[in-house]
C-alpha cells in the first residue's frame, strides 16, 4: 500500500537547515492499522504529510500503491489524495461556517460527483457515526467528539482506502476519545489502512504496530496482536 | 464546479460583509467614476451616419481670407457662402446633395388651445431626408422647385406632429410658423443623431430640428440663420440680398457620391468650379476643396477633444487606485482563508481548484461593483445633464451597450485585482495550516 525508501526531509531558511527525516524508510500493507508515535519535533506530522501528499520530500522515494508519486504533477497528486487518501486532524479542520453536511461534501465535490450520488454517500456517512440528525447543523454547534466523528464521517464518505489521523483524540476527553478510537478500528476492520499519530501509549498499543520516530527516523518497530505484516524496508 | 465556486463565493461574502461591502465600494466608485467618462466619450464619437461612411461627404471651399487660413485643422471654413451653395446645387452629380442652415421660430396651430412655442428649424434642401435616411412616417418632402422659389411647405417631426395633431395625419394642414401659414406635406420619423454629425456648427449635441423649410424660401421670409456665421472682409451689407451675395460662411453643404467615379467626377467639378470664380476675382487662396465622410468630419471637427480623452485617462487611472485598495482587501481577506483553503487542499483540491474558486470569488464581487457602478454612473451623468444644463442630454445617458461595457470592466477590474491574491493562496502550503487551525 505505502512504501517509503530512504526519504529525507529538510526545511531551509538562510542560515538553518532543519532536517525532519532522515533516511526515512517504511512500508504500511493493506488493511493495516499503524500507530505512530515520537516526541514533538521528531518529524511525525512531517512524514503524515509526505504520506498524504501534502508535501513533497526532499529526496527519496515513495510509492502509494506501487506508484512513484514524486513524479505527479500538483493536479495528480491532488486527484490520488482525493481518491485514496482520508484526513483526520486532531483540530478536526472542518469548515466553521458549513453546514455538516456541506462539509463532508467538500471532498466529493472535489471528485466530480453528480448531486445524487453525494447526497447518498453524505448521508450514509454521517449514518455511520451516528450524526444524521444534525445534518444541517453548523460545527460550532457540536461538541469536540461530534466534530471529530463529522471530519471521520467526511473522510469516510470518499470512500478511501488510506486513512491518515494525526492525533485524532488529543482534544477530546477519555470518554470521546474511546468512541472515536473504536470508530477507526471499526473502519479498519471494513479494510481501510490506518495511519494513526498519537501521543497515547494505551492508543498506540490498540494499533497493529507502532513505528516509533525520534529525530526524523524510525527508532523502532513493534508488531501488535493482530496482523503485523509490516517491515522496514 | 463553477456554480459551487459561486455558491462559495456568496457565502464568503456573507461572512464577511464589511470587508466585503469595502472591496465592493472600491469597485464600484472606480468604475463609476471611469465609466461616467468613458460613456460621454463614447456617446460624443459616436458616428450617427457610419453606415453611410462611403458615400456621404461634407463639402467645404477654402474661399478664405489670402492672408489667413481658417482656424481650423484643415485650414478651409466649414460652411460655404449662400451664392456658392446656390451654384453648388446645380450640379447633377452627386445622387442627392443638401444646403441647408439652422433656424428656428414660434410655431402655433390655428384655432388650437395650445399656446405658440418655440421650435428649431432647419432651413434645407429637399433632398436633405433621402440623403441622410429619414423615413416618412406620412407624405413626403416638398417639390424640387421649391429649393429655388418660395413655397410655403413644411415637414414636420413625429414629436412636433403629436404635439400640435396629436399624432394625426397632418398631411394638407397648416401650421403657422413665424407669423405665416405653411402646409404640412409631410412628417418624418423622430431622428436625433448625436453628435449632430450633419451640422456640428451649432452645439454638437444639440437636440435636431423640429420643423425643416425649402431652401427656396429665404429671399421671401428674409431668413437669417441661427448659429455661427464667419466672414474674413469688410463687407457692407445694408440688404438681405447684400447678406446672399457676401463672402459670409453660413450654409452646410453635404453631397452623396455613390460611386468612384462620381468622386472623381466631382473632384474635377469642384476644381472647375473654383477655377472659375478664381477667374472673377473669388477664392484668393491656392486652390483648395474638402471632401469629409462622416467619421472624418466628427475627427476633423473634434467632437471628442484632447481634454476629454485626457478625463479618461484619468478617470481609468482612478480606477487603478480602486484596484490597488481592492487587491490589498482581497489579499487580506483570502489569507485569512487559508486555513480553509489548507483543509480543502488535504480534501483533494489542486492548486488550481483553490485559485479559481478565489478567482471566482474576485469575479462575484466584480458583478456587485459593476451593479452598484452603473448606479454610480447614472448618477454621474444626470449630474453631467444638470450642470450642462440641456446641452449634453443626449450624450450625457447609458445604453445598454455600456452597461454591458460597465459590468465588464467591473468583472474584468476584480480578475485582475484577484488574481494576485488567488494565486498566493493557490501556492499557500497547506499543511502548516491544517497543524495550527
Amino acid at each position: 500500500m505505502l512504501k517509503m525508501q530512504s526519504i529525507r526531509k529538510s526545511y531551509r531558511t538562510d542560515t538553518i537547515e532543519t532536517h525532519a527525516l532522515r533516511d526515512f524508510s517504511l512500508a504500511v500493507d493493506e488493511g493495516e492499522f499503524v500507530s505512530v508515535t515520537g516526541p514533538s519535533g521528531s518529524g511525525k506530522t512531517t512524514f503524515l504529510n509526505i504520506a498524504g501528499l501534502l508535501e513533497t520530500p526532499t529526496s527519496g522515494q515513495y510509492l502509494l500503491d506501487d506508484e512513484d508519486v514524486g513524479n505527479l504533477n500538483d493536479r495528480d497528486r491532488s486527484r490520488m489524495r482525493n481518491e485514496k487518501i482520508g484526513f483526520i486532524f486532531q483540530g478536526f479542520n472542518l469548515i466553521p461556517d458549513l453546514s455538516l453536511f456541506d462539509n463532508i461534501d467538500v471532498p466529493l465535490r472535489y471528485r466530480g460527483l453528480k448531486g445524487r450520488e453525494r447526497k447518498k454517500r453524505i448521508e450514509k456517512a454521517l449514518e455511520q457515526v451516528g450524526l444524521s440528525a444534525r445534518a444541517k447543523h453548523l460545527p460550532a454547534q457540536l461538541s469536540g467528539g461530534q466534530q471529530q466523528r463529522v471530519a471521520i464521517a467526511r473522510a469516510l464518505a470518499g470512500e478511501p482506502r488510506f486513512l491518515l489521523a494525526d492525533e485524532p483524540t488529543g482534544n477530546l476527553d477519555s470518554l470521546m476519545a474511546r468512541q472515536v478510537m473504536e470508530l477507526l478500528e471499526f473502519i479498519n476492520e471494513w479494510g481501510t489502512t490506518i495511519v494513526m499519530v498519537t501521543h497515547d501509549p494505551d492508543l498506540a498499543r490498540r494499533a497493529h504496530r507502532n513505528i516509533q520516530i525520534v529525530d526524523g527516523q524510525v527508532a523502532d518497530l513493534q508488531h501488535g496482536a493482530a496482523s503485523a505484516t509490516a517491515e522496514i524496508a | 464546479m463553477i456554480g459551487y465556486y459561486i455558491s462559495l463565493a456568496m457565502r464568503s461574502l456573507r461572512g464577511t460583509p464589511i470587508l466585503s461591502a469595502l472591496m465592493v465600494a472600491a469597485i464600484a466608485v472606480g468604475v463609476g467614476a471611469s465609466m461616467t467618462t468613458l460613456t460621454l466619450n463614447y456617446m460624443m464619437s459616436r458616428n450617427a451616419l457610419a453606415d453611410k461612411d462611403d458615400v456621404l461627404f461634407a463639402v467645404q471651399l477654402d474661399n478664405w481670407d489670402p492672408h489667413k487660413a481658417f482656424h481650423n485643422p484643415s485650414e478651409m471654413p466649414w460652411q460655404l457662402t449662400y451664392k456658392d451653395a446656390i451654384d453648388l446645387l446645380r450640379s447633377d452629380i452627386p445622387s442627392h446633395q443638401v444646403a441647408m442652415h439652422r433656424w428656428g421660430g414660434p410655431i402655433a396651430l390655428e384655432g388650437s388651445e395650445l399656446r405658440p412655442y418655440t421650435v428649431e428649424a432647419r432651413v434645407t434642401s429637399r433632398d436633405f431626408f433621402a440623403l441622410f435616411d429619414i423615413p416618412f412616417i406620412h407624405g413626403g418632402t416638398w417639390p424640387h422647385a421649391a429649393d429655388n422659389n418660395s413655397a410655403y411647405q413644411i415637414v414636420l417631426s413625429q414629436r412636433t406632429n403629436e404635439k400640435l395633431f396629436g399624432g394625426e395625419n397632418s398631411v394638407g394642414r397648416t401650421v403657422n410658423f413665424n407669423g405665416a401659414p405653411f402646409t404640412v406635406v409631410g412628417v418624418i420619423e423622430d431622428w436625433q443623431p448625436s453628435p449632430k454629425v450633419h451640422d456640428l456648427n451649432n452645439g454638437d449635441f444639440l437636440e435636431s430640428a423640429e420643423v425643416f423649410l425649402p431652401f427656396g424660401l429665404h429671399r421671401a421670409l428674409e431668413i437669417y440663420p441661427w448659429g455661427n456665421t464667419n466672414g474674413w472682409k469688410s463687407e457692407d451689407i445694408n440688404s438681405y440680398e447684400d447678406q446672399l451675395g457676401s463672402e459670409y460662411v453660413w450654409i452646410q453643404y453635404w453631397a452623396q457620391l455613390d460611386t468612384p467615379e462620381q468622386m472623381e467626377r466631382y473632384r474635377d467639378y469642384l476644381t472647375g468650379f473654383i477655377r472659375e470664380r478664381k477667374a472673377q476675382g473669388r477664392f484668393p487662396r491656392p486652390l483648395k476643396f474638402g471632401l469629409s465622410n462622416p467619421s472624418e468630419w466628427l475627427a476633423l471637427n473634434e467632437v471628442v477633444d484632447g481634454d476629454d480623452r485626457m478625463l479618461s485617462w484619468l478617470s481609468l487611472a482612478f480606477l487603478l487606485v480602486c484596484l490597488v485598495n481592492a487587491v490589498a482587501l482581497l489579499l487580506a481577506k483570502f489569507l485569512r482563508k487559508a486555513p480553509e483553503a489548507g483543509v480543502r487542499r488535504a480534501l483533494g483540491a489542486s492548486g488550481r481548484s483553490i485559485f479559481s474558486q478565489h478567482l471566482v470569488e474576485s469575479g462575484c464581487i466584480g458583478f456587485a461593483g459593476g451593479l452598484i457602478g452603473i448606479l454610480m454612473t447614472l448618477v454621474g451623468l444626470a449630474l453631467i445633464r444638470q450642470l450642462a444644463m440641456g446641452h449634453m442630454d443626449t450624450v450625457a445617458s447609458m445604453n445598454w451597450l455600456m452597461m454591458l461595457s460597465a459590468i465588464g470592466l467591473a468583472i474584468l477590474s476584480s480578475l485582475l485585482a484577484g488574481l494576485y491574491p488567488a494565486w498566493r493562496i493557490s501556492r499557500t502550503n497547506p499543511s502548516i495550516y491544517l497543524k495550527t487551525q
